[in-house]
C-alpha cells in the first residue's frame, strides 16, 4: 500500500506521514497512563515516561479496584445506565412519534422548545435540582439520579428520533391506519421495528453519555456507596492522587469499558453525533 | 399529515365516530411521559433558578429574603471572581473557535482523502471524545505532574527542560494547560462534523474546477469552503455551547484554582451555591450563563428548523 502511495503521489505520502505523527500524539496520553498503571513505584521513578515496566504490576489494578470501590461504583453505573437508557428512549420515541405522525396545535413550537432544550447547559439548574431531589427524599437513591438523567436526555433523544421517524415512509402507517390499527399499534408494530438502527445507535451513545456523566451525579449522589464511576475516579484523585501507579490503574479500568464499546460500535457514534448536530 | 388521503380519512372517522373525541387526546398521551418528566426535572429547576436569583438564601435556612436585582448588582459590581470567570469563559470560547475547529477541519480534509488506514485515523482522532471528561482531567493532571509527568519529562529529554512549568499550579498558565486537554478531547468532534459536511461537496464540482485549472488551494477556497457554509454554522454554535458548559475538566484538574485563575461561569455558579452557600449569587450567575446560551441557541434553532414545516 505504501509503495503504491509513494509511486502515486508525494503529496499524499507527506499527508499520510503527518497524519501518522498526529495520530501518535493523539494516542500518546493513553499509552502513557497504561504504562504508568503497570509500573511498580520504583519503576515509576527509574524508567522514563515511555519506558516499559520491568515487571507488570497487576496488583495496582486490584489495589485501585478496592480503594476506588469500583465493585460498587461500576455496579451503580451499570444499573443506572441500563435503567435510564431504555426508559428514556421509550418515552422519547413516544413523543417523537406524536411529533411526526399526529397533528395537533403547537406541534412546531413544541419541537422548537425541545430543540432548544438539547443545548441548554445542565449546570444552570444544578442547585435547584439538588433542592428538588432533596425535598423528595431521593438523594443518594437510584430513582433520584434516574429522574433528572431521563429528563435532561429527553430533548436530544426526541430530536434524533423525530429526525429518523420523519424519514420513514408515511405509506406504511397509512395502510395500517386504513386497516383500523390504533396509533399505539402503528408505533409499536411498524415504526419501532423500522427504527431499530436508530434506536441501537441511540442506545449505545446514551449508555456512554450516562456512564460518563459527572455534574448531576456530583450533586445528587453524595454518599460513597451511591457513587458512580466518574465520582469515584474524582474522589480517588483527591484522596490518593499521589499514588500515581494505582491512580492510573483506576483510570484505565474506568475508561476501558467505554473504549471497548466505542471500538465495537464506532459507526453509531459518528452517525449519532452528526444526526444530533445537523438539522433533524 | 397533510398528505393523508382525504377520502380514506373521512371514511375512518365516520366508521369510528364514537372514538373521535378520544382521538383528540392521543397526541397528549404519547407526549405526556416525556413532557411530564422534562417539565418537573429539567424545566422546573431552571425556572426555580430564575426565581432564586432574586432571593438572598443560603440554601438551608427556612426563611429567604426577596432582594430583587440585588444579587445581580452584587455579582456585577462586587465580585471580582465573577469577572475572572467571564474573562476566562470568553478566552475559552475564543480559543475553541480557532484551535480545535481548525485542527478538526484539517484532520477532516486529510482523512477525507483516499489514504491507507483512514478509518483507523478517524477512530483514533475521535477516541478522546468518548472518554469521560473527568477521566480526561485525571489523565492530564498526571501528565502535567511537574516531576514525573510526561509533558515535563518529554521537554527535558528534548533538551528543552527550561520550558517546563508548574503546568496546573501557575495561575498564569493553568487555564491554557487545561485548554490543551480540551483541544485533545474535542478536535475529533469538529473533525466528524466537517467530514459529514465534506461528504456533501459534489465530486463533479471539484473535478470541474480542476479541469478549469484551479490549484488545490483554489479548489479548497472557492469550491469546498462555500459548500461547508452550513457545517461552519453548526460547528460554531456547538463549539460555543460546549465551551460554555466546560465544568468536569476544570473541576478535575484545578477546581477553579490556583487563586481562582481557572474559574469559568458554570463552575463559579456551582461554587457559589454549593461551596459558599450563596444560592442567590449562584443562581444569578446561572442566569447570566443561561442568557448567553439562549442568545446563541434560539436564533440557531430557528435557522436550523426553517423549512421544517412538512
Amino acid at each position: 500500500m505504501m509503495a503504491r502511495l509513494r509511486k502515486a503521489d508525494p503529496v499524499l505520502l507527506g499527508l499520510w506521514i503527518s497524519l501518522f505523527v498526529v495520530a501518535i500524539l493523539w494516542i500518546a496520553p493513553f499509552v502513557f497512563i497504561t504504562l504508568t498503571a503497570f509500573k511498580t513505584r520504583p519503576d515509576l521513578v527509574r524508567t522514563g515516561s515511555f519506558g516499559l515496566p520491568t515487571t507488570l504490576a497487576w496488583q495496582n489494578f486490584s489495589n485501585a479496584w478496592d480503594r476506588a470501590n469500583l465493585a460498587t461504583t461500576a455496579l451503580n453505573s451499570t444499573v443506572i445506565a441500563l435503567t435510564k437508557v431504555p426508559i428514556g428512549i421509550f418515552i422519547s420515541s413516544l413523543a417523537a412519534y406524536a411529533l411526526t405522525r399526529m397533528r395537533f396545535r403547537g406541534r412546531h413550537l413544541l419541537f422548537l422548545v425541545i430543540a432548544i432544550g438539547t443545548l441548554i447547559p445542565i449546570q444552570v439548574a444544578l442547585a435547584p435540582l439538588f433542592r428538588l431531589i432533596l425535598s423528595m427524599g431521593l438523594l443518594n437513591k437510584y430513582l433520584g439520579i434516574l429522574l433528572p438523567y431521563i429528563a435532561f436526555g429527553v430533548p436530544y433523544q426526541v430530536f434524533i428520533l423525530r429526525g429518523f421517524f420523519r424519514s420513514l415512509p408515511r405509506e406504511l402507517d397509512e395502510a395500517a391506519q386504513m386497516d383500523g390499527a390504533s396509533h399505539f399499534v402503528i408505533y409499536w408494530r411498524i415504526i419501532l421495528p423500522l427504527a431499530t438502527p436508530a434506536l441501537a445507535a441511540l442506545f449505545i451513545l446514551d449508555f456512554v453519555a450516562t456512564w460518563n456523566e459527572f455534574p448531576i451525579a456530583l450533586v445528587i449522589l453524595q454518599r460513597q456507596e451511591a457513587w458512580t464511576v466518574p465520582l469515584s475516579l474524582q474522589a480517588f484523585q483527591g484522596q490518593f492522587g499521589n499514588n500515581y501507579t494505582e491512580m492510573n490503574a483506576a483510570i484505565v479500568m474506568a475508561i476501558l469499558p467505554v473504549i471497548i464499546v466505542y471500538l465495537i460500535f464506532q459507526r453509531y457514534f459518528v452517525s449519532g453525533l452528526v444526526a444530533g448536530a445537523v438539522k433533524g | 399529515m397533510q398528505e393523508t388521503l382525504p377520502l380514506a380519512k373521512s371514511k375512518l372517522l365516520t366508521k369510528r365516530n364514537n372514538r373521535f373525541n378520544l382521538q383528540r387526546f392521543t397526541p397528549l398521551l404519547f407526549l405526556l411521559p416525556a413532557l411530564l418528566i422534562f417539565a418537573v426535572f429539567a424545566l422546573y429547576p431552571m425556572v426555580n433558578a430564575l426565581e432564586l436569583s432574586f432571593y438572598d438564601w443560603d440554601g438551608v435556612s427556612v426563611e429567604r429574603n426577596f432582594v430583587g436585582l440585588q444579587n445581580y448588582v452584587q455579582i456585577f459590581t462586587q465580585d471580582p471572581v465573577f469577572w475572572t470567570a467571564v474573562r476566562n469563559s470568553i478566552v475559552w470560547v475564543s480559543m475553541s473557535l480557532v484551535i480545535p475547529t481548525t485542527i478538526g477541519l484539517l484532520l477532516a480534509l486529510a482523512v477525507n482523502q483516499r489514504l491507507f488506514g483512514r478509518s483507523a485515523f478517524r477512530a483514533i482522532f475521535y477516541l478522546p471524545a468518548i472518554v469521560a471528561s473527568i477521566a480526561v482531567a485525571t489523565m492530564w493532571s498526571w501528565m502535567y505532574n511537574p516531576i514525573l509527568g510526561v509533558v515535563t519529562s518529554t521537554l527535558k529529554s528534548l533538551g528543552l527542560g527550561r520550558l517546563a512549568q508548574d503546568w496546573l499550579g501557575d495561575p498564569n498558565i493553568a487555564l491554557y494547560s487545561i485548554f490543551v486537554a480540551y483541544v485533545w478531547q474535542t478536535s475529533g468532534i469538529s473533525m466528524v462534523l466537517f467530514l459529514a459536511g465534506l461528504q456533501g461537496v459534489p465530486e463533479e464540482l471539484k473535478e470541474a474546477a480542476r479541469v478549469d485549472g484551479a490549484t488545490p488551494w483554489g479548489v479548497f477556497w472557492n469550491v469546498i469552503m462555500p459548500c461547508l457554509r452550513e457545517t461552519f454554522i453548526v460547528v460554531t454554535v456547538l463549539t460555543i455551547i460546549n465551551s460554555l458548559k466546560v465544568f468536569d475538566l476544570i473541576v478535575g484538574m484545578t477546581s477553579g484554582g490556583p487563586a481562582q485563575s481557572t474559574q469559568v461561569l458554570a463552575l463559579w455558579s456551582y461554587t457559589q451555591s454549593f461551596g459558599l452557600h450563596d444560592y442567590g449569587n449562584g443562581m444569578a450567575i446561572s442566569m447570566v450563563l443561561l442568557a448567553i446560551t439562549l442568545v446563541i441557541v434560539v436564533p440557531y434553532m430557528i435557522w436550523a428548523s426553517r423549512g421544517d414545516e412538512a
